[in-house]
């Protein structure tokens, strides 16, 4: 009871750091900052605490609360902490006060409104992981719009009103289509078995036929895709991601597009799993795509943001293909894909932004040579880049590794059984990690070596503000890569809980319906050809 | 049948005819003074929509009148929150109360509408829409000193008498068909396959339809409410649409809608919906923008008719609907000389000079929008939940489609209160009034707590 307490502490201190800002004078701006610093540093370490307390061993939700809401909708709030959201929750309170930190300087103008926005976004995005109830889910995630659209808006570049448009136009779309799904999802449920429910929990056993869970899902899949995003719904990302402000790309690159993969391990997928089944190699194909195409694209930017943009569409292919490998070791290697996606784009972010504040650029022709200016953003910069490539030690090469892996072992005893497409497409995710390796690296080579040019020279090196937030990214990203297990033991029975609500037998077969026990023999079975080395 | 429970059941009623009478008499005593007049206004609306509350409470029902006019919880919960939102508006209209028989007229057309909501015959129906729209055509002219607002008053009298013509048509139609001016006759005559019936159903409906501005009857709106002072706009926009609306409702009662009507009352607000939304994009006065809109949101409510729950939906939608719409009046911004800005632009950039304002505004603009987790999210929702119960999935879909479309021109206020460069002339705008301002913050209040307790509010409609 406590301890769910702090979870409904963790996502409500935004709202009290909201509640504390207004009530400050404008004029006391460092008084913001400290405030909104101090809010989110309390709630990182509520979350360590939960994560701490988390046992990986209890099935079910941790943490609850459940408390009616909209009764005669069959509406309530309920939130909770399982393996799904644990590490999501955990990066999202990870990034925050790097995020506020990391705005201390560059933020000048409305500062006021910026915290309260940065705060009202924090407060959306916790929820929506937390939340355990579609139309909770639902409130949340539309929520996060409009402080994004207003941090873009307002202190965001050039063509900031353009982006910030394209963005919200973009997701609203999928949202309202996503909308409509909801709203006939629940009640053909209510007109099939009688209940009124939107608890994740109860719609897991929703049994529609194939052609409904195929439309749906289409519904839930346009929304998160564009969230993700999975090209071709990729073009917002780009036009976003240079036009905000640094805190606003950290946020999108480390959070937000998480939110899509999220969506579709959580709800998308385990919710309409015949269909999902159904049209894997779709997905299948378009994350392989994202992740060739991204990396193609992140090769002749020359915008320093939009390298990093167009890689993280590159990389959150991977979490798509993890994903629909349906193996328990690309499934987990997706959800390490995610988080470490989140600190290396997010660190990456941060580190444009701060020598965005020194030279006012993001030209990378502009650039040359920063690793005889600033010797020790050089050397972060180089091991982000490391990190981003995927190599060992370092979490981006937990995370690919694992999705590679798993998808290898989905797709080989396929390709023996006959189908070679899930093995192409293994064998062509592979190429992306040459590609990522060769963007990143001539990006790296451009930028920080070769003679020595920035504009608004001599350049100041770090200070300790950004030292401490660079040192805390990197601290985490080597714990992923060097202590996976810890993670991966955690969200283990969230993954295999997922695979076996989109590997089960079609749900209408009534016998796979009679008790829990059958309904897992029927998804080891349908499992079988990877089920045999899951030994970990 | 006791006098007594009449003048009870009709309380009401009564305070706002007593705040009606109190003015003419103030008025005839000598020259109105603003304080008297915004006095008594507050008085009459207050006490009548306490009253209407405290009736519809305590389970108050009562037919009165031989069948013409009959009060239950119900009907008394739909006056409860025209009166509701009346107050606000009273406070916006400020120091307009005391100009020209304002407040008379007001209070007049509040009359109207508390009759028409309580009417049981086609009888008071008739006279209380007609009593609620005859004062509103004088009260745009009471900003007469421009030319728009004679064009805007001529449409809508035009128009409006239009509706006058049709409505009785088709009552006198029903009423050849079923030999009865109850309103029951109208329920009767949906589930007909009568040509009779159905002639006079849709002429009957059609003078609704012109009523909530629904394409193709709608051209009047955005003239009639750019024509109108501010005030008197927020009142066309949300009282008297939420009266219109709420008495479609008892007129339809609980009778199913079948298909060919289904697809009347789906295609018509779909193509307020759409037209609504796509011309608002391109409007530069922001009661123009509103008035478009208002048509785009008579199309979701008129969804409402294919579903059942009719008067949950409804009475919750005009409610979030309303306070919304009276939020963002109350907060704007005045002009030089007083009056609440109207121009787009003249916005740019409020937020630096006045942040309560554009905060307002854009709650009310983004809960207009629908988006959560203000009000007019759960609204919509609630409407296009009830579609989909009934099984137009197409038509919900479309409507959700149409929504978006909204999304964009909501946006773009929001867009010059936050982003834009301030506008040249800065020192032209100045802070709403300080009633109007607390008209705001009631409002914004209201919202804040149905937006948090959704459930508990609908439970109780």
């Amino acid at each position: 009871m406590a301890d769910s307490g702090i979870l409904n502490v963790v996502l409500y201190l935004p709202v009290l750091a909201i509640a504390a800002i207004v009530a400050l004078p404008a004029r006391r701006e460092d008084l913001v900052r400290a405030v909104t610093l101090l809010a989110m540093l309390a709630q990182l370490a509520l979350t360590a605490l939960l994560y701490l307390r988390f046992d990986p061993a209890f099935d079910g939700l941790q943490f609850e609360t459940r408390l009616p809401w909209i009764v005669s909708w069959g509406v309530y709030y309920q939130i909770g902490l399982d393996g799904y959201n644990l590490l999501l929750v955990l990066l999202t309170a990870f990034l925050g006060p790097l995020v506020v930190a990391g705005a201390f300087t560059a933020i000048q103008k409305d500062v006021k409104l910026f915290y309260a926005m940065i705060c009202a976004l924090q407060f959306a995005m916790m929820g929506t992981f937390v939340a355990q109830d579609l139309f909770l889910f639902y409130l949340f995630w539309e929520t996060m719009l409009i402080p994004l659209f207003l941090i873009i808006g307002i202190w965001g570049g050039e063509r900031r009103i353009y982006a910030t448009l394209k963005f919200v136009l973009y997701t609203a779309f999928g949202s309202i289509l996503m909308l409509a799904a909801v709203i006939y999802f629940v009640y053909s449920l209510e007109t099939t078995t009688g209940i009124t429910s939107f608890a994740f929990a109860d719609l897991y056993h929703a049994q529609l036929p194939l052609n409904v869970q195929t439309i749906l899902l289409a519904a839930f899949a346009l929304s998160f895709a564009i969230k993700v995003p999975i090209v071709p719904l990729h073009t917002w990302l780009p036009d976003a991601h240079v036009e905000a402000p640094t805190a606003g790309s950290v946020i999108l690159a480390g959070v937000l597009l998480k939110m899509g993969t999220y969506g579709f391990m959580k709800l998308a997928f385990p919710l309409f799993p015949d269909a999902a089944r159904l049209l894997a190699p779709i997905f299948g194909t378009l994350a392989v795509v994202s992740i060739i195409y991204g990396a193609c694209l992140a090769l002749v930017q020359t915008d320093i943001k939009k390298v990093i943009a167009y890689s993280s569409i590159s990389h959150l292919g991977y979490v798509m293909l993890g994903l629909v490998s349906l193996d328990l070791i690309g499934v987990q290697g997706a959800v390490m894909q995610m988080v470490s996606h989140g600190l290396v784009a997010g660190g990456l972010f941060l580190m444009v932004g701060m020598i965005y504040e020194r030279c006012h650029t993001r030209e990378l022709s502009a650039y040359g040579g920063l690793a005889k200016l600033l010797p020790l953003y050089s050397v972060f910069f180089g091991l982000l880049t490391l990190a981003a490539i995927g190599l060992p030690t370092t979490s981006g090469f937990t995370g690919e590794f694992l999705v590679l892996l798993g998808a290898f072992r989905a797709a080989w005893p396929q390709y023996v059984a006959g189908a070679g497409y899930p093995l192409f497409l293994s064998a062509s995710a592979v190429a992306g990690v040459v590609l990522g390796a060769l963007y990143m690296l001539w990006f790296a080579q451009r930028f920080l070596f070769g003679g020595a040019k920035a504009p608004h020279q001599p350049l100041v090196d770090l200070n300790l503000r950004e030292k401490v937030i660079l040192a805390a990214i990197m601290a985490a990203v080597f714990a992923l890569g060097l202590f996976p297990d810890e993670p991966l033991h955690k969200t283990e029975l969230a993954a295999r809980q997922y695979r076996e609500l989109v590997a089960a037998a079609p749900r209408g077969a009534p016998a796979a319906r009679k008790s829990d026990a059958t309904v897992a023999a029927a998804a080891e079975a349908a499992a079988s050809p990877s089920a045999s080395g899951e030994a970990r | 049948m006791n006098w007594v429970y009449v003048v009870v059941a009709m309380l009401p009623e009564n305070f706002v005819l007593t705040g009606i009478l109190a003015l003419v008499a103030c008025e005839a005593a000598g020259p109105l003074r603003r304080q008297t007049a915004m006095a008594i206004s507050l008085l009459a609306v207050g006490l009548a929509a306490a009253a209407a509350l405290w009736l519809a409470v305590s389970g108050y029902e009562l037919a009165a009148f031989n069948g013409h006019y009959s009060v239950d919880p119900t009907s008394q919960i739909a006056k409860a929150i025209v009166l509701g939102l009346a107050l606000p508006t009273v406070l916006v209209a400020g120091r307009e109360t005391a100009e020209r028989g304002f407040s008379v007229l007001l209070l007049s057309s509040l009359y109207g509408a508390c009759l028409l909501l309580s009417s049981d015959s086609f009888l008071t129906l008739f006279l209380g829409l007609e009593l609620m729209s005859l004062p509103v055509y004088a009260l745009i002219l009471v900003a007469f000193n421009r030319a728009e607002s004679a064009e805007g008053a001529l449409k809508y009298l035009v128009l409006g008498g239009t509706a006058t013509a049709t409505l009785p048509m088709g009552v006198s139609l029903l009423y050849g068909w079923s030999d009865s001016v109850a309103l029951s006759a109208f329920a009767e005559a949906v589930r007909s396959t009568d040509t009779i019936a159905v002639a006079g159903v849709v002429l009957v409906l059609l003078a609704f339809l012109l009523k909530a501005a629904v394409v193709p009857f709608h051209t009047w709106a955005p003239d009639a409410y750019e024509g109108a002072t501010m005030p008197v706009t927020a009142y066309m926009a949300t009282i008297v649409k939420a009266a219109v609306l709420l008495a479609a409702v008892r007129l339809f009662g609980a009778a199913p809608v079948g298909r060919p009507l289904a697809d009347v009352l789906a295609i018509l607000p779909l193509a307020s919906i759409v037209w609504g939304n796509l011309t608002a994009m391109r409007q530069t006065s922001f009661r123009r923008m509103i008035g478009y809109s208002s048509i785009a949101h008579a199309g979701y409510l008129f969804y409402a008719f294919l579903g059942e729950g009719r008067f949950q939906a409804v009475a919750f939608y005009v409610l979030a609907y309303g306070l919304m719409n009276l939020l963002a009046f109350a907060s704007l911004p005045r002009t030089a000389d007083g009056v609440p800005e109207d121009r787009l632009d003249e916005l740019r950039g409020l937020f630096r000079r006045q942040p309560y304002a554009a905060l307002a505004v854009g709650v009310a603009m983004l809960s207009l929008a629908g988006i959560p987790p203000l009000p007019g999210f759960v609204a919509k929702f609630l409407i296009f939940k009830n579609v989909f119960a009934a099984g137009f999935t197409i038509y919900a879909v479309l409507g959700l489609v149409g929504s978006y479309l909204g999304i964009y021109f909501y946006l773009r206020v929001i867009q010059y209160l936050f982003m834009s460069p301030e506008s040249a002339d800065e020192a032209a705008v100045r802070a709403p009034a300080r009633l109007a301002l607390g008209a705001s913050l009631i409002c914004l209040l209201v919202a804040v707590l149905i937006g948090v307790f959704p459930g508990w509010v609908i439970e109780r409609l």
